[in-house]
């Protein structure tokens, strides 16, 4: 080998060496960057401003802190959110009255905004005066925990807040760590508020000023929000920063295209993925993909019950038994929930006063021909079957299943597929007399769902069911201190609701979160969205 | 002069095989329409979970959909329907484009400003928004689909008439019509209009394919037929949700049977217009 | 210019008209907005009130028009609920995106349909002439999300080709400083050549896939008005004083044909820019049209009737510069 020929080698080897440690640079941010897809999109900083999508609640979280939030445990093996377990956020401890009439926060010394200036007694009292003043959305979900008006919240020192309850409400403390009541920097805030907007809305709607584990880089509603760790923050489970330099929320709107973002490595995380493609990439088995059932939602098959002729309970009972559960689980979901269908209720009570509870109801013809015969309409009816196009790909296999078994019984269905904002439209006017939905409760109690989707003449009572008992203990329930006296009253509505059958749960269908292999403590929140902050990278 | 046009057509499709490839194409497709349903396999609409999703194989051809549907036979009966959309909204909006055209082009004045000026509203529009609002707004029923459809396709029958017409109202025999009594309505009707007919043949032909690609369009952002009726654009629209998943026979299958129509509308409006082209007649 | 002037107020009242026409759609729509984006988990009547009486729908629909109409007239044309941003404002963002993406489908149509019609018109009745005839139909008759969806599948997903189909340019890469709001220029502008070349790689999916579906109607028209031209006196000429073929072609017949071209082209410009919804959706392209689809479905009444304005006000404008290129094209035609 010449000289010449060696001195050109070892340029070669150093000029390699220079690319590799420049691409191990570049490697390594990415590595410290979380990049989100979805089919939605962020469409406000402030997840009260009404009309806030989902995917602005998962940014708040990061952005802002509350009070307090919820810890997490393990079910099968998987991190969901933990309803029994509240954990300091902003406040560093907090204590609830023997009477359960006053909690008092104390809030971390060391806690700052992301200007950083100190989170103050004031701060919080003005935040929560906000929600439950302004024309908000955390005005409606406070009101679930006995919190209405700013006379509650009281600043006792600079570190200290009180709140007072009217009476004791089990669901006042956990409403505080819902997406809502954010603290917010308020000499920020009331600097950028004006005459008409005193608690401005409009400015904190594009900005923020929060003391959150990330703050915003670049905000292009319905495009993407990217945002950098604060590093000061140290709110998380380690009493740590956010382990992820930045994270990226992008919209992409075509779900075979974000399936196949996640599978060729260009995105780390994504959950709003169909149910087939989960099922194909995980069979892949190249990803990581973690199902959880969601357990605070319900998918039903509605009947309206003020509307004939579902206002018979003999039509909504051979319904009922019409369904082909199984091919519909099979088809629409790829058997990816937890079924509440097909169980067997000793001596014909329910078992637990859980809600919801597996409904002892199967595909049985012969049974929904006798109730058809019962309700007088051997010959079945004609009656109309919606869901909308958002849901299509689950809702439209199911919808041509529920139309071809109920033939057989003689009810001749006629499919309806609406745009989103029609089918919303028509279930709070009550139009729809057979349809199929979806409910989810933040924070998912017997009472909660009894009283919030089977009460009163509002857009989530989806069957508009009116029955007076039902009513009746579910609003008892919700003071009921007593846990024995509570399931009792759990298993009692449960009964109400079989023998009525106002509407029939279906499944519970699971969150599918596909991750990079190196994606670790993805959680299952109870705003079914990802919270970036459990988040990292091995 | 029509067994001249006959001779002539024969000559271009002597010369153009394609053309005639594409009218054999047509009437098959026609023949698919009227016998589809007796001749399909398996009842398209009745659902079969077990066998959901199979790969084609001797028992189902074009393979199975998600609810185990034969997709060869959903095909076969599809024909029917997407040809009834695509005929009749081309068909309407000929019908109502020509006659109004016609009138405007040979009344001319102030009627003739006013349809002129609604044309202008309804081409300034983006028009596939405006079939997708008009789906939205009507309801997605096949009717609405049809109507939507024939709406966007209007002003171009209207101007296309108008502007035939128009060159045609002051010739000799129009003015000898009107000398023999003949009453403007009747001189429209009677002589012009079967004048413009054969140019607007084209049109009509290209048409067909378009239509049938826009209630593909309309199906895939969800404002198609109401399942679980089998409609090409339709299949073409979920099957494509499939692709990487490895499902491949959900859209090419479809979407095969969309294409071979579409193209052949479109070589046979081709090949109309070589028809009717004076200057290929020299 | 005086008559482009007048020709462009003349198509004032078409704008009014397409403005009443659908504001009065949309509220045709049977879906009602407040109540969709009233969609919080306590979502109860107090909040939909709330969202109506933001939106302005608590007032009777005549009246609701008429702010409208002043609203337009002063410059705003609203708040999308959906972004809760100022319809002017994004569309202002959006429509460089849109324009961007077109302009490049329309060059790189141009650039294959206008060899292809002079080949096809140069031997007609020919193997090239059907082969020509047979490729253009070929394109029309793919929807154009299947064909989308197709490109995405082979050139990113297997072979990894081309780059992720988000948006305009890579998640990771920097912005240059906005300018014209086109991409391209803009990177040129800053010097950023590595930016540019990622862009342009995001704009070639998108832009073949609309390209493919518009090759047929510019190719046909090419092939039409070049057959004309080289059946002409002037050509039969400039053959018989012996100039070399291809400079007949090229510099005397399809000089002469490429009006009727720029005619289709300008039709086929201000269609395709409506058009685009289906392709910018496959490809999340953050263009106007995807906007206004997304829009159409939530009843998001100001999205809508912004963007059907700003279409039609682009169709116009079109048609304008036509008629404008014409006259600089063609000597006969005057324009001023």
């Amino acid at each position: 080998m010449s000289v010449t020929g060696s001195r050109r080698l070892l340029m070669v080897v150093a000029s390699i060496a220079f690319s590799l440690a420049a691409g191990s640079v570049q490697a390594q941010t990415r590595a410290e960057t979380l990049r989100y897809v979805t089919g939605a999109s962020v469409n406000t900083l402030d997840p009260n401003i009404p009309g806030s999508t989902r995917e602005a609640f998962a940014v708040s979280l990061s952005t802002y802190d509350r009070l307090v939030s919820f810890g997490r445990k393990q079910l099968n093996g998987k991190w969901v959110f933990d309803l029994g377990k509240i954990t300091g956020e902003l406040a560093e401890s907090y204590d609830v009255s023997p009477d359960g009439l006053k909690m008092t926060f104390r809030l971390r010394k060391d806690a700052k905004f992301q200007d950083g200036t100190p989170v103050t007694a004031e701060d919080v009292k003005w935040s929560l005066d906000r929600v439950v003043t302004a024309p908000v959305l955390g005005k409606a979900q406070l009101l679930t925990g006995s919190m209405t008006s700013a006379d509650q919240f009281k600043v006792i020192d600079p570190l200290t807040i009180e709140v007072t309850l009217p009476k004791p409400d089990k669901l006042a403390l956990p409403n505080l760590a819902t997406v809502y009541p954010i603290i917010i920097n308020s000499k920020v805030a009331k600097a950028h508020a004006t005459a008409d907007d005193p608690w401005a809305l409009a400015w904190l709607k594009e900005n923020t000023a929060g003391s959150g584990a990330y703050r915003i880089e670049t905000f292009k509603p319905g495009e993407q929000v990217i945002m950098a760790r604060n590093t000061a923050w140290n709110r998380g489970t380690a009493d740590k920063s956010a382990f992820f330099k930045r994270v990226i929320v992008q919209s992409v709107p075509e779900p075979a295209t974000r399936a196949n973002l996640v599978e060729r490595g260009d995105a780390d995380l994504v959950i709003d993925l169909q149910a087939s493609d989960v099922q194909s990439l995980e069979a892949k088995g190249k990803l990581k993909v973690t199902s959880t059932p969601q357990y605070n939602a319900v998918t039903f098959v509605s009947m309206n019950n003020q509307i004939p002729p579902f206002d018979n309970a003999n039509v909504r009972r051979a319904v009922a038994f019409a369904l082909p559960y199984e091919d519909m689980f099979k088809a629409a979901l790829f058997g990816r929930g937890s079924p509440l269908f097909g169980a067997t209720w000793a001596d014909g009570k329910p078992s637990s006063g859980a809600y919801p509870i597996p409904q002892p109801v199967k595909l049985d013809l012969e049974k929904a021909r006798e109730y058809l015969k019962a309700a007088g309409m051997p010959d079945g009816f004609s009656t109309t079957f919606s869901f909308n196009v958002g849901q299509a790909s689950t809702a439209e296999p199911m919808a041509a299943l529920v139309k071809e078994s109920l033939a057989k019984i003689g009810i001749k269905v006629d499919i309806q597929k609406l745009p989103d904002a029609q089918m919303s439209t028509q279930i709070n006017e009550k139009k729809l007399p057979f349809f199929t939905e979806g409910i989810v409760a933040w924070l998912p109690s017997t009472d909660y769902f009894y009283r919030n989707f089977y009460t009163g003449n509002q857009r989530w009572n989806y069957s508009s069911i009116n029955n007076p008992e039902l009513v009746e203990i579910a609003q008892k329930a919700r003071f009921e201190p007593d846990a024995a006296k509570y399931e009792e009253d759990g298993i009692k509505l449960n009964a109400i609701h079989f023998s009525e059958i106002p509407q029939i749960p279906l499944w519970q269908p699971s969150q599918d979160a596909v991750m990079a292999s190196s994606v670790e403590g993805y959680t299952y929140q109870f705003h079914r969205q990802v919270d970036y902050r459990d988040l990292n990278r091995k | 002069m029509t067994s001249a046009t006959l001779r002539h057509a024969g000559w271009i499709l002597r010369g153009n095989p394609l053309t005639a490839v594409a009218a054999a194409g047509v009437f098959l497709l026609a023949l698919i329409a009227i016998f589809g349903p007796w001749i399909v396999p398996y009842d398209p609409i009745v659902s079969n979970v077990s066998q959901a999703l199979m790969p084609p194989s001797a028992a189902h051809i074009a393979g199975t959909d998600q609810l185990g549907r034969d997709v060869f036979s959903r095909l076969i009966v599809a024909a029917r329907l997407d040809l009834a959309i695509a005929v009749s909204a081309v068909g309407i909006s000929f019908a109502i484009g020509a006659v109004i055209g016609a009138i405007c082009g040979y009344a001319g004045g102030r009627l003739d400003r006013g349809v002129g000026r609604f044309v202008d509203v309804v081409m300034a529009f983006p028009l596939f928004v405006l079939a997708m609002a008009m789906v939205a707004a009507l309801g997605n029923r096949v009717e609405n689909i049809v109507i939507a459809t024939a709406i966007i396709n209007l002003p171009f029958y209207i101007r296309f008439a108008r502007a035939e017409v128009n060159v045609r109202r002051n010739v000799g025999w129009v003015e000898a019509a009107r000398a023999c009594g003949d009453s403007h309505l009747s001189v429209v009707l009677r002589f012009l209009l079967p004048n413009v007919l054969p140019a607007m043949a084209v049109q009509i032909s290209l048409n067909l394919g378009w239509a049938i690609l826009n209630a593909a369009g309309l199906s895939f952002i969800g404002l198609g037929v109401k399942p679980p009726t089998p409609e090409w654009g339709i299949m073409v629209a979920e099957g494509a949700r499939f692709i990487s998943t490895g499902k491949w026979w959900l859209v090419a299958f479809p979407g095969l049977a969309l294409m071979l129509t579409v193209l052949c509308f479109n070589l046979l409006g081709d090949g109309v217009r070589d028809i009717l082209d004076p200057r290929m007649r020299t | 210019m005086i008559r482009a002037g007048r020709r462009f107020l003349s198509s004032l009242p078409a704008l009014f008209g397409v403005l009443v026409f659908t504001f009065l759609l949309m509220r045709v729509l049977p879906g009602d907005p407040a109540v969709f984006f009233a969609s919080g988990p306590n979502a109860g009547k107090e909040e939909i009130e709330v969202i109506r009486k933001q939106m302005g729908l608590n007032k009777p629909v005549p009246e609701q028009l008429m702010l409208y109409l002043y609203d337009v007239g002063s410059g705003n044309l609203g708040r999308s609920m959906m972004t809760g941003q100022l319809v002017t404002k994004d569309l202002r963002e959006r429509l460089p995106a849109s324009l961007e993406l077109t302009l490049t489908a329309l060059l790189i149509a141009l650039l294959s349909a206008v060899p292809l019609g002079v080949l096809a018109a140069l031997r007609p009745g020919s193997i090239i002439d059907h082969g020509v005839r047979f490729f253009c139909a070929l394109g029309v008759c793919v929807p154009t999300f299947v064909s989308g969806l197709l490109l995405i599948y082979v050139f990113y997903y297997l072979l990894g080709l081309a780059p992720d189909p988000t948006g305009r340019v890579d998640i990771f890469a920097s912005l240059p400083p906005r300018q014209t709001g086109f991409l391209l220029i803009d990177f040129l502008l800053a010097g950023d050549f590595d930016g540019w070349w990622a862009a342009f790689r995001q704009l070639i999916l998108p832009a073949l896939s609309m390209a493919l579906f518009v090759v047929a109607p510019l190719a046909r028209i090419t092939r039409a008005s070049m057959l004309v031209s080289l059946g002409s006196d002037f050509v039969r000429t400039a053959h018989s004083l012996g100039l070399p073929w291809w400079q007949v072609v090229v510099t005397y017949a399809l000089r002469n044909a490429i009006l009727p071209v720029i005619t289709i082209a300008g039709i086929v410009f201000s269609t395709m820019l409506g058009a685009n919804v289906l392709v910018e959706k496959v490809f999340s392209w953050p263009g106007v049209a995807s906007y206004a689809l997304d829009a159409l479905l939530s009843s998001d009444y100001a999205p809508v009737q912004g963007f059907v304005l700003l279409m039609a006000t682009v169709f116009v404008i079109v048609n304008l510069l036509v008629d404008i290129l014409y006259g600089v094209a063609d000597p006969r035609v005057t324009i001023g």
